[in-house]
């Protein structure tokens, strides 16, 4: 790790595990939000959660909560606050590769989805138990399919928000609705049919399915596996395009 | 357009200073220079590369302490030593340690003083030991001995051979350091030269004032008539000499064979302000800045 690159991504850790921001949406608010929804429904399988536990139906579609608070909340702040502040300048005249450090990003981001869903596991184990996986390869080429999508969703809108104020705005706005239509609200089947059109088609509706349903044998979920994926390649085509952030 | 038609040479092994009111253009160049930024056109080499086209060649040849820029908050100083070298890079400890740093290694960015935070930008932009050093305000914020110290550091880098190319609204840090300064006006180079061509260039009359309550006219005649003076005026006791800068050691010379000397004697030599004062408003020749009212005049030439 002696390279440019390579002792960027390494500060950039360390940095990310002091980042208040990080602490604060990646790891402790998906956690706090399941453990309180998770327990709001009980554990008594429910037609409104597709004949599920809803306590599991929860747990199973938290691991994208904490994809989506990166992608769309600390990677945006993190990246036009480096602009702004004129770091990314500093990086760039110190000799550090033009796509060197959108390349550290999505390590970092990959790394922090990874360690905050295990810690939402850790969790979630003792009080709810983790529900088996039905369709264990579905479900492993959703999550990193997402944690792309949703990382480079990230660093392209980190490098188009003009300042950190403005991320942060722009990624709370799309945080919250994405999160309670398409993840950690109420489950499709009791939402309004006006509401469930516009939950249908948003990219953390369509992770989250694809990961819940083949979790929980609900179904394979191939559209929304389908939609994932063009998400992670044109958004990581489109990040990519915008290296020099 | 910042900048327009501009035509700057840094010689190998120089400290060159550029100089020029806010606006001119000059961190506009010095980001041009390190392929920051795109030039609209023109040829640009910086130790032969192409800093556009070439910039992985061109960069870890060149430190650079650039103005409006940061480091990230949380960063520790230690952390920012391990970031930002490379694999020949100096001992970062020895760095730090001249500059004063050492006691704040485990801090991070965003506790250190202003004066701290330039201060490590140097150290870093020294780290990986450049050909050539581009620093743009590189004292502002820090405090006279800290300055005395980044002046002393910068002349020890220039000995060693390296090159260095100073951004300052200082013109003592310019005098100090710059074997030549170039100035720039809305983009131009209008003049370059060492500090002390441009001083005669743009602003060699020097204010010699003292007192005599009762001068003999011989002696003011004898002043009048030196070479170089263009203005000799008597206001009461007071008494104000102009003229080119060597006008100095004659004038005091005549009054040392008259006494009693004046004990009031003060000599105004003109410096790269005052050059750059007239140079930027377009005056040849303008008076040292500690100029004071004219009284009556009793001679003078051209």
């Amino acid at each position: 790790m002696s390279t440019a690159v390579g002792r960027l991504v390494r500060a950039e850790l360390k940095l990310m595990t002091r980042d208040p921001l990080v602490l604060t949406f990646v790891f402790a608010f998906p956690v706090v939000t399941m453990l309180i929804i998770g327990g709001a429904f009980g554990t008594r399988p429910d037609p409104a959660f597709d004949g599920t536990n809803p306590s599991h139906w929860y747990v199973a579609s938290y691991l994208t909560v904490v994809i989506a608070a990166t992608g769309l909340v600390m990677l945006p702040v993190h990246l036009a606050s480096y602009r702004e502040r004129g770091v990314l300048r500093r990086f760039a005249a110190a000799g550090f590769p033009r796509w060197s450090f959108a390349f550290a990003q999505l390590i970092v981001g990959l790394l922090t989805t990874a360690v905050a869903c295990a810690l939402l596991l850790a969790v979630a184990a003792p009080v709810y138990g983790i529900p088996a996986v039905h369709d264990v390869w579905r479900v492993a080429v959703a999550l990193p399919l997402g944690a792309v999508a949703f990382v480079s969703l990230g660093v392209l809108l980190g490098s188009l928000l003009p300042s950190a104020r403005a991320a942060q705005a722009v990624g709370l706005l799309l945080f919250f609705p994405s999160f309670l239509l398409g993840a950690g609200g109420p489950p499709p089947h009791v939402m309004g049919s006006v509401v469930k059109q516009v939950a249908g088609p948003l990219p953390l509706t369509l992770l989250t399915n694809a990961v819940r349903a083949p979790w929980l044998g609900l179904g394979p979920a191939t559209g929304s596996l389908i939609g994932v994926a063009v998400l992670a390649v044109a958004a990581s085509a489109a990040a990519a395009r915008r290296t020099a952030l | 357009m910042v900048v327009d038609g501009l035509d700057l040479d840094v010689p190998a092994g120089e400290i060159v200073g550029l100089l020029g009111a806010n606006g001119a253009g000059k961190t506009t160049t010095v980001e041009c220079i390190q392929g920051l930024r795109k030039p609209d056109g023109g040829r640009l080499r910086v130790l032969g590369f192409d800093p556009v086209t070439q910039p992985e060649r061109l960069r870890p040849l060149v430190g650079s302490q650039l103005q409006s820029s940061a480091l990230p908050d949380r960063l520790r100083v230690a952390e920012a030593l391990e970031l930002f070298s490379a694999p020949h890079a100096r001992d970062g400890g020895e760095l730090l340690e001249q500059f004063g740093l050492t006691q704040r290694r485990r801090s991070v960015f965003s506790s250190l003083s202003g004066g701290e935070r330039q201060r490590l930008f140097l150290v870093l932009a020294l780290l990986n030991r450049p050909r050539l050093v581009i620093l743009d305000e590189l004292t502002q914020g820090l405090d006279p001995a800290a300055r005395r110290n980044v002046w002393a550091a910068i002349r020890q880098l220039n000995d060693e051979g390296t090159t260095v190319l100073l951004v300052t609204h200082e013109m003592d840090e310019a005098e100090a350091l710059c074997d030549r300064v170039a100035v720039m006006r809305a983009g131009h180079v209008i003049d370059a030269g060492a500090p002390a061509d441009l001083v005669e260039r743009h602003a060699s009359t020097a204010v010699i004032r003292f007192s005599m309550p009762d001068p003999p006219a011989q002696l003011l005649d004898q002043v009048r008539r030196l070479d170089g003076v263009r203005e000799v005026a008597r206001s009461g006791a007071r008494i104000t000499v102009r003229g080119h800068r060597r006008i100095v050691a004659h004038v005091c010379a005549a009054l040392v064979r008259w006494e009693p000397v004046p004990a009031d004697l003060a000599i105004s030599q003109p410096g790269l302000e005052d050059a750059l004062l007239g140079l930027l408003n377009g005056n040849q020749e303008e008076q040292p800045t500690a100029g004071s009212a004219r009284g009556e005049l009793i001679g003078g030439r051209r």
